[in-house]
């Protein structure tokens, strides 16, 4: 029954709110870049939260928040770097605030990893093996390394971007990096699991 | 004497952020020191296997909310605004699905089947054969001659595959590629952050017009695409829309003259 899996996956009222694409008169934002991006923000918003659900109202509040900032942004320069930067503080303030919100939560980046994380369960298909499996070791790493991790490593960012976007010293974008890459070095090899095969490049 | 190889270094090389001038210092290090070559090795191999992974979330389509988030600034709106741009964005969403100031000019050429379809076919191709680490082309760089010569046979069109050096990207090689119809010629340009572009030429039948430049976005992929004398180009990367007009402006221009003579 269709109104049976409506009822269940969509909340009617939200189904309405497909608007139309449009630009209005004062808006310097260009749409097809901004549209272009979504895919990556959505990647490295799944990094963040570890859920696609919440990754994707990560990445609404990001393009929202683009907007309103639209004036802020300097026509010409790298427009994903900047949503990053957004994203990164969405998602710092939203953390800020749930760690308010809960009495005992650890403060120590450690600590988290883990606990709020799902690695959702997927059909097993040969492409989302591998996904999982990288989605399960970043979960190890506290955010501030996962950031650092995927920012160089998958979106191929220079270090002074990074820095940049995350609103630290160079240095510390590399001690970080050098302490997710130990870690996950660690946690790879300490698996005994054999179905972990890792493609190895030659 | 130099500075002492720093972990900063390796992880710098590692990930080819490494300033020229640092290179040869750490190659040499390398190659003397077996641990802090594997360190790299590691290095190479968690990366690769990082983007292996998570490559697989950029094919996801993106959900319809988050176009629409990317397209329309919240707030209030004027009703005929509404009922304006509703009409004019449904017609191009269901014809074309992508975004772009060409709406209108693109969904007309599209019903002429012309060069949309190949700026469309131009990122499928893109997207399949940059990612591919290993085998992206038939043909490597070093056969460059080789490779012009006989895609320019295939193509009945002669060719020649431009040098973008002096934007950062260095030729990776070549292949001959299906198109509509037609077969198309495809050149892939990697810079040292490993970002791929690909250049893809098709002959046009006689009586095509040419076009200016013309952008649009397919998957994430930005295309730039034009049809000059009596070839189609499209020109994509995961690029900045800016920094990918700047390159199809050279590759424009150096279609346009004649190659120098070696």
């Amino acid at each position: 029954m269709l109104t049976a899996v409506n009822g269940a996956l969509a909340p009617p009222a939200k189904a309405r709110v497909a608007g139309p694409p449009t630009m209005s008169a004062d808006a310097p934002l260009p749409h097809p870049d901004l549209v272009a991006a979504i895919p990556r923000l959505r990647r490295y918003a799944r990094v963040l939260t570890g859920d696609s659900a919440r990754a994707d109202d990560l990445v609404q509040e990001t393009l929202a928040r683009g907007w309103e900032k639209r004036r802020l942004w300097a026509a010409g320069t790298d427009l994903r770097a900047w949503l990053f930067t957004i994203m990164h503080n969405v998602f710092v303030n939203q953390r800020a605030l749930a760690a308010r919100d809960a009495q005992n939560v650890s403060l120590d980046g450690d600590g988290e990893a883990g606990a709020a994380w799902q690695v959702p369960v997927r059909a097993p298909q040969q492409a989302h093996v591998e996904l999982q499996e990288v989605l399960r070791e970043l979960s190890r790493l506290p955010a501030e390394q996962r950031e650092v991790l995927v920012l160089a490593a998958v979106e191929e960012m220079r270090y002074e971007e990074i820095a940049e976007i995350l609103s630290i010293p160079v240095g510390t974008v590399m001690s970080r990096l050098s302490r997710a890459r130990a870690k996950l070095r660690r946690t790879m090899a300490s698996e005994s699991d054999p179905v972990t095969p890792l493609k190895i490049v030659r | 004497m130099m500075s002492p190889i720093s972990d900063d270094d390796i992880q710098a090389f590692a990930d080819r952020q490494l300033p020229a001038d640092r290179r040869a210092a750490v190659e040499q290090a390398l190659a003397a020191d077996p641990a802090l070559a594997a360190r790299v090795r590691d290095i190479e191999r968690q990366n690769a296997w990082l983007r292996d992974g998570l490559d697989a979330l950029l094919t996801e389509p993106p959900p319809q909310r988050l176009v629409d988030a990317a397209r329309m600034p919240r707030g209030p709106r004027r009703a005929w605004q509404w009922l304006a741009a509703s009409s004019v964005a449904a017609l191009a969403t269901l014809v074309l699905g992508f975004g772009g100031g060409w709406y209108w000019r693109d969904a007309q050429l599209e019903i002429a089947g012309m060069p949309t379809t190949f700026a469309r076919q131009a990122a499928f191709t893109h997207a399949l054969y940059a990612s591919d680490v290993n085998r992206p082309v038939e043909m490597w760089a070093p056969e460059e001659k080789r490779l012009v010569t006989w895609l320019s046979k295939r193509l009945d069109y002669p060719l020649h595959a431009p040098d973008l050096n002096s934007m950062g990207y260095s030729l990776v090689g070549g292949r001959l590629v299906a198109g509509n119809e037609r077969p198309t010629a495809l050149f892939m340009y990697e810079n040292a952050a490993k970002q791929r572009l690909t250049l893809q030429a098709r002959k046009q039948p006689p009586g095509t017009e040419e076009t200016a430049f013309r952008y649009a976005v397919e998957d994430g992929i930005g295309v730039y695409y034009w049809i000059d004398d009596r070839c189609a180009y499209a020109l994509s990367g995961q690029l900045d829309k800016a920094q990918l007009l700047a390159i199809g402006r050279l590759v424009y221009a150096q279609l346009n003259t004649p190659e120098p003579p070696k």
